[in-house]
This record gives C-alpha cells, sequence and structure tokens, in this order.
C-alpha cells in the first residue's frame, strides 16, 4: 500500500526549523467530521411517527424540510415542532405522559 | 300392400301430376330418366322455370317416399300422405341409395368429360377453363342440392347418422366428385399458372386477378371436413398442399431477392414503408431489432472481459457505444417510431441489467455499482477532469444508462456513498456539476430518491458559513486555537456513514472540541454533536527527523504518532490503552506506519498486541509533505459488504411500507394480487424478490398489522 501514498512534490532539502527543539510531532491543522442530531431521548416523533431528524410528513410534502424543528416540554419529551403546535390546540397536555404542557425549548 | 292402382299411375302422368295422393312404389327407372334430363338441363346452364324444379323436386321426394317390398302394411286412405306431411315418419324405411349412386355417376361421367376440354390448357387458358367451369358447376350444384333436398334431409342424414362413410350431401357430393376427377388431374397445370400469373403482377405487368380469385376460392372450397356431410368447418386442406405451400416458398424467394435489390439502391425508411404493408410486417421487424441489439450489447460486453468489472468507465462506454449506435438507428432510420423506440428500450434494458457481468453470483447488482462508480470518477477532482460542457454531455449519457438500471436503489447507495466522500474530502471537482448531477437524478426519479443526497450537499454549504463564523469568533475572542481547525457538520440521516469507533482523543485535540462545542451550542438549541474521528484528519509536522516534514494524516495516525512525543518506543498494549482505538483498528494503523516507515518493528507484519513498535528516526522522503492517509483494506472490504446488506435492510423496509399502504386501501386482499400490486408499486425503484415479499408479509403479521383471515389460507385483512 505504501506504493500507493501520494505525495507532493518539492524540493527536498529544507533544514529542521531550528527555533523549538520541543516535542518530535506537533499538530498544524485538523478537519474535523462530526454529526449533529437533536439532543432527544426518542428518536421518532411520537406524532407522526417519523424520526425527529427528518421532517414531518406535512413538510416534507411542502418541502419544507429546514423548518421543521424540535421542541421540548418540561417534561422532556420531544415532538417535531410543527406536529405539537397542531396537538396543543386540541389537548395542552404531553401525548406521552399526559403532562401539562409547557414549552422547555425549541430546536435552532 | 300398396295402395290401389299406384304402381301403373304413376309413369309420365305421375310427372306431371306431382300428386301423391296415396301410398304407391316408384321405381327409379320410373323417375330417373326425365330427372336426369332435367340435372343435364341445369349442369347446361339452360335455365329453368318454377314448374320444372318443383318437377324435379317432386321427382326425388316421390321416390325417396315410395314404399318398397318391406316397407310398412299402412291402410289406403288418406293416411297414406303421412309420408309426405310428416316428412319421414318413425319406422318408415329410407329410401335413396340408388338414386344417390345414379346423381353420383352422372356427376363423374360429367366430369370426366369435362376435364377433357381443359387437360391440353396450359397458362391463361387453363385458368379462364377451370375459373368458368368451376363457378357454372359449383352454380349447378347448388341447384342440384336444392333439387335432392329431400334426399339430403332424410335418406343422407341417415346414413350419415349411422356413421356410414363416403355418403354426402349433394352439394358436398359434387365437390368430393370434382376434386377427385378435375381438380386432381388438372391441378398441377392451374397452381402453375396461378403462381406464374402472380410473378407477372410482382413484376410489374397487370394480370386479371379475378382468374386468381377464382382458383383460391375453389381450392378453400375444396377444403373439405370429410367428418360433417354437410362439409361445415371448411379445412383449408386442399390450399394449403396444392397451394399455399408451393406459393409461400416461391414469395420468399421473390422477396429476399427484391429486398436485397432494394435494399441495396434505397434508405430504409422506404424500405419500412413497405413493411408497413404487411399485416404484422413491422411487429416482426420489431421483434428482430429487439433480439439484434440484446445481442450486439451482450456479446460487446462480454468482449470487455473480466475488466469491465474492475472498470467502470469501459462497462459504461461499451454500453453507450451500442446505445448510440442503434438509437441513431432508430431515430434516422426508423423516424423515432414509438414501437422500434420501445424495441431498443427494451434490449438495453435486458442487456444492461443482465449480461456477463451481473451473471456472477452477488454481482447481480454490478450495473448501477459500476455506473456510480463511473459518475464518482467524472465528478471527482482529477487531473483528467474533462471540460465543463464535455462532461455536462458524459453526465447527460450517463442518465441513459440510468434510465434503463432496474436497481435504481442500488445505484443511489453507492452514489450517495461516493457523494458524502468526495464532499466531506473536499474531493468533488464542481459544485455546480455536483448539483447539476442531483438534480438530473431528481429529475429521472423524483424528489424522494434525491432527498438526502440534497441535504448533503446543502450541509457542506451550512458547514462552510458555520467555518467563517467559527473563524472570525476565535479571532474576537483573542484566543486563537494553536493549530488551523475546520469541522464540516453533517445532519445525522443523511449521510452514509458508520459512528465513530472508540477512542480516545489526544490532549491536543481537546480544546478544539471544546472550544467548537461551546461555540456551536450558543449557534443552535436543541443538538448535540457526535465526532466522527475516523473521518477526521488533518496534518502534522515532525522536528524528529532529518527534515521537517508534514504528514498528511488520519486521526489515529496523528494519535498514534502523538503518543511518540513522550517516548520513542511502546507496545501495541501500550498504545491501545493510550488511545483508546481497538485492537484490530488499530494494528492496521500501525501496519501503514510501518510501511511507510515512520515506525520499526520486528514483527513487522505479524504485529500483535505484544509487539514493540519504535519511532524510526532515520525517516526520509524525497517530498516534504507525505500523505500517510490510506484507507485501510478491511475499511475498504467492511464498506463495501454493508453496502450490500443495507441494500437489503432498506428494501426489506420500502416492500412492508408498499404492504401496509396496500393493504390500508384494500383492508383484505388476495395473497397473489397483494404480490402484484407490490411489485407493481416498487419495481420503478428495484425488483422486489418474491420470497422477500413473504417474509415482509410474515414480519407485519407478527407486528400486527395483517392478519390471516381464519379459513381462507391465503387472504390477508388488514388490522388497523
Amino acid at each position: 500500500m505504501s506504493n500507493d501514498i501520494d505525495s507532493t512534490e518539492n524540493d527536498g532539502e529544507n533544514g529542521i526549523d531550528s527555533q523549538k527543539p520541543e516535542k518530535m510531532f506537533t499538530l498544524k491543522k485538523w478537519n474535523a467530521v462530526a454529526m449533529w442530531s437533536w439532543d432527544v431521548e426518542c428518536d421518532t416523533c411520537a406524532i407522526c411517527r417519523v424520526q425527529v431528524m427528518d421532517a414531518c410528513l406535512r413538510c416534507q410534502g411542502e418541502n419544507k424540510q429546514d423548518d421543521c424543528v424540535v421542541i421540548w416540554g418540561e417534561c422532556n419529551h420531544s415532538f417535531h415542532n410543527c406536529c405539537m403546535s397542531l396537538w396543543v390546540k386540541q389537548n395542552n397536555r404531553c401525548p406521552l405522559c399526559q403532562q401539562e404542557w409547557s414549552v422547555q425549548r425549541i430546536g435552532i | 300392400m300398396a295402395g290401389p292402382g299406384t304402381s301403373g299411375g304413376s309413369g309420365s302422368g305421375s310427372s306431371q301430376g306431382n300428386n301423391p295422393q296415396f301410398l304407391k312404389q316408384i321405381d327409379l327407372d320410373q323417375i330417373w330418366g326425365d330427372l336426369k334430363q332435367g340435372i343435364e338441363q341445369v349442369y347446361n346452364s339452360q335455365g329453368m322455370s318454377k314448374a320444372r324444379y318443383m318437377q324435379l323436386y317432386t321427382h326425388v321426394y316421390n321416390y325417396c317416399t315410395s314404399v318398397h317390398q318391406q316397407s310398412t302394411k299402412n291402410g289406403g286412405g288418406p293416411k297414406g300422405k303421412k309420408g309426405a306431411a310428416g316428412g319421414g315418419g318413425g319406422g318408415a324405411q329410407f329410401v335413396g341409395l340408388e338414386l344417390y349412386k345414379r346423381v353420383r355417376e352422372y356427376l363423374r361421367t360429367y366430369l370426366i368429360t369435362l376435364m377433357q376440354d381443359g387437360v391440353d390448357l396450359m397458362d391463361e387458358e387453363v385458368l379462364r377453363f377451370y375459373t368458368k367451369q368451376w363457378e357454372d358447376y359449383q352454380f349447378s350444384s347448388k341447384v342440384l342440392n336444392g333439387v335432392c333436398a329431400y334426399l339430403n334431409r332424410h335418406w343422407v342424414k341417415r346414413e350419415c347418422d349411422e356413421g356410414h362413410k363416403g355418403i354426402y350431401e349433394i352439394y358436398q357430393l359434387a365437390l368430393v366428385t370434382w376434386r377427385d376427377h378435375l381438380f386432381q388431374p388438372l391441378n398441377g397445370q392451374v397452381t402453375n399458372a396461378v403462381l406464374k400469373l402472380i410473378e407477372r403482377e410482382r413484376n410489374g405487368e397487370t394480370i386479371n386477378t379475378r382468374l386468381v380469385s377464382g382458383v383460391m376460392n375453389c381450392y378453400v372450397e375444396l377444403g373439405l371436413n370429410e367428418d360433417d356431410p354437410c362439409g361445415k368447418g371448411q379445412i383449408l386442406s386442399v390450399y394449403r398442399d396444392s397451394f399455399e405451400n408451393t406459393f409461400l416458398e416461391d414469395t420468399e424467394r421473390f422477396y429476399t431477392r427484391e429486398s436485397t435489390e432494394f435494399l441495396n439502391n434505397n434508405p430504409v425508411t422506404e424500405y419500412m414503408k413497405k413493411f408497413q404493408k404487411i399485416p404484422n410486417g413491422l411487429k416482426e421487424l420489431r421483434s428482430l431489432l429487439e433480439q439484434h441489439i440484446t445481442t450486439q450489447g451482450l456479446t460487446a460486453i462480454y468482449h470487455c472481459g473480466e475488466s469491465a468489472v474492475n472498470d467502470p468507465k469501459l462497462y459504461v462506454q461499451t454500453i453507450l457505444d451500442v446505445h448510440r449506435k442503434y438509437n441513431s438507428l432508430v431515430l434516422t432510420a426508423f423516424k423515432s417510431d414509438t414501437g422500434f423506440v420501445a424495441a431498443l428500450d427494451k434490449a438495453c434494458g435486458r442487456f444492461i441489467n443482465n449480461n456477463n457481468v451481473t451473471k456472477h453470483p452477488n454481482q447481480s447488482s454490478k450495473s448501477p455499482e459500476l455506473l456510480a462508480k463511473y459518475c464518482d470518477l467524472l465528478l471527482k477532482k482529477s487531473s483528467k477532469n474533462p471540460e465543463e460542457a464535455e462532461l455536462e454531455d458524459t453526465l447527460n449519457q450517463v442518465m441513459i444508462v440510468f434510465k434503463y438500471i432496474e436497481d435504481k436503489d442500488v445505484f443511489q447507495k453507492f452514489y450517495s456513498k461516493m457523494l458524502a466522500k468526495r464532499l466531506v474530502q473536499h474531493m468533488s471537482a464542481s459544485d455546480d456539476t455536483e448539483a447539476a448531477m442531483i438534480s438530473k437524478l431528481k429529475q429521472a426519479c423524483g424528489f424522494e430518491y434525491t432527498s438526502k443526497l440534497q441535504r448533503m450537499f446543502q450541509d457542506i454549504g451550512v458547514s462552510k458559513d458555520l467555518n467563517d463564523k467559527f473563524r472570525r469568533h476565535l479571532t474576537s475572542s483573542n484566543e486563537p486555537l494553536d493549530l488551523d481547525f475546520s469541522i464540516q457538520v453533517l445532519s445525522s440521516g443523511s449521510w452514509p456513514f458508520q459512528q465513530s469507533q472508540p477512542f480516545t482523543l489526544p490532549h491536543e485535540l481537546e480544546r478544539s472540541v471544546s472550544r467548537f462545542t461551546t461555540f456551536y451550542s450558543s449557534q443552535h438549541s436543541g443538538r448535540r454533536l457526535n465526532w466522527l474521528y475516523h473521518l477526521s484528519k488533518g496534518e502534522i509536522v515532525t522536528n524528529c527527523f532529518k527534515n521537517r516534514y508534514t504528514l498528511q494524516a488520519s486521526t489515529f495516525q496523528m494519535a498514534v504518532l502523538l503518543q511518540f512525543n513522550s517516548t520513542d518506543t511502546l507496545l501495541i498494549s501500550q498504545l491501545q490503552e493510550l488511545t483508546g482505538i481497538s485492537q484490530d483498528i488499530l494494528i492496521q494503523v500501525v501496519q501503514i506506519l510501518l510501511k511507510c516507515k515512520l515506525l520499526i518493528s520486528e514483527d513487522e507484519d505479524k504485529v500483535c498486541s505484544d509487539s514493540r513498535v519504535n519511532l524510526f528516526l532515520g525517516y526520509k522522503n524525497k517530498k516534504l509533505r507525505v500523505n500517510i492517509n490510506v484507507p485501510m483494506k478491511t475499511e475498504v472490504k467492511i464498506e463495501q459488504e454493508l453496502t450490500h446488506k443495507h441494500i437489503e435492510e432498506d428494501r426489506k423496509l420500502l416492500i412492508q411500507a408498499a404492504i401496509v399502504r396496500i393493504m390500508k386501501m384494500r383492508k383484505i386482499c388476495k395473497h397473489q394480487q397483494l404480490l402484484m400490486e407490490v411489485l407493481n408499486q416498487l419495481t420503478p425503484r428495484f425488483k422486489p424478490r418474491v420470497p422477500t415479499i413473504k417474509r415482509c408479509i410474515d414480519i407485519l403479521i407478527e407486528k400486527e398489522y395483517l392478519e390471516r383471515i381464519d379459513g381462507q389460507k391465503d387472504t390477508y385483512s388488514y388490522l388497523a
């Protein structure tokens, strides 16, 4: 495999930087990759049964994926914000624990 | 006992009076003289009055109803009418054989004589003779048949009912006699003459087609069904045996010569116009074209040999060459006739999805895989990247092949994997081209097919902004990081990446992670970050070798190398503890470092947890920037296996979803119908296998989405 290692041409002669005789290796650059997800206990929205990382069906249909965020109640249960806003119009309780619904935070 | 005084009265008297009031015994000879005269009159086409016709009919009737020796001894008087009125009452003896024989003999003699007139004629002469005589004879025989109607209805019918062979109704008798005594001796000449006439017409002469049709009518009429006394249900045997076979041979010869000549001198479009005149001719030609293209495609791929399996470009180009050739044929020669376009499509679908490359086990989905890999070659940064306009054209051609791919879901899997890599590793040649390709796929397969690809693409844009913001944030905070940090934040669920393996972050990277995490929380709410260290990479500068090198390394490689800041020798087990990397992965990481000669070990090829590895201070490389970040073997292998496994799993979900959709609508559904509908719904994406569908039905029964209806083995009902 070492044959495949590709290197950038350079003029080969470039003495050791004399200023710092410190560590053998120092980091110069780091390109990190991370995955974000909603900080939820359950991946699925109990109201529409779609994963909270995906937009709810209504938003998928209307092509508004980006606006479909998650909402947390004081009970720490979470749903799609749009699903919950329809739900509370009929019943102001958390569909999972039946506690009075009060918003803890809305995802951004 | 016959009625009184009948025998005498039936002479010439009865032939006039035609009024058989009483039972009588009539000998054939008493009527035959006049009847024969009448028949001659008919066959000489002399014309006949109704009265005379009735007279003849009566002769036959009288004869058939006359009581012979063994007949019943009915008393005289008006009762004698029974034969006339009742049309042959039960038990009565049917009389007719002698009359039948005489009629037959008459026809035979008549035709043998007639035949003498035609035997020396040739060509049109013989045709004119034959058709004229046939028309007359046919007409006359119909009249004779009418005259003998009573005989047909009773004596002939009875004979046939009793199963006597060789007895026909009189018209059939006439045909059989013609066949045996006129057709047989003359048919050679006649058929020959017809064929000659047809040949002359083909060569442009005007001919008397009535001669041909007359003969044909006769041949068709002579194809008697011998099992049916009235000859119903012509069986064309005479036509076929005596004419059609020779005619078809002749025709084939003619048109083979003709079409070769024609194609030599004319464009195919003109040729096609000829085809349109033939019933089913175009259909035949279409299926020939389809077969031909399929064979050409299969052969072309076969000739690529095994190399096609590992050479996406060769494979796709081979397919495209065949398609291009026949597409232009269909376009120009067939003027894009829908039928021929369909033939091209069918053929391409067949050889693209089923060929020498896909026939190997576990390679049935090779076509979509190779096509996706070809896209990757085209879209990845490389010295060989074509010009934008040319690339656009090539991608359009890729879409041509894509259209024919059956397993579009497999293409999607591979495409999204490779797109993900291109994006995360900044290997895309051009964002615009990437976007253009995604929109082509979207156009072909709909929004859902590309939604994840689009999301990935979008994430990269968002990450760019995010990095800019973070950099500004660092500058304004006056506490810069001690390394050049950048990040891509991807939305989980859209990217085909595995979770990170266990890993202990080196303290050199901790600050970057925590600073960014804090920053990210300030930008967003309710999100958590999951760092994918196996996808992260960086640059590490060496201070311990003769030159100061910059190594482009994976995060795992960086973590391992950083451990040598505090010592130049470590056991694998120690490294494992320090880095938290699982042993099998760690060994592979170390092996690559050994190969690069950054580390050395006595166990070189068989590194295990007890192996000792040392930093190699004599490391040398001609270049100062060295990329040591090469993929690990198992990484590649596991990835491919996983891809196929994921495809299978995703298919099961898609099938289950389709079943639920259908059952939700139908409520109750038969097994076969359910299978059909599932296949219909999913075929645009992939071809589900029936056993898999069955397994999915079982899964859904287990999950209580469906149940079998009691007593009906093959019917399901939907449980809401």
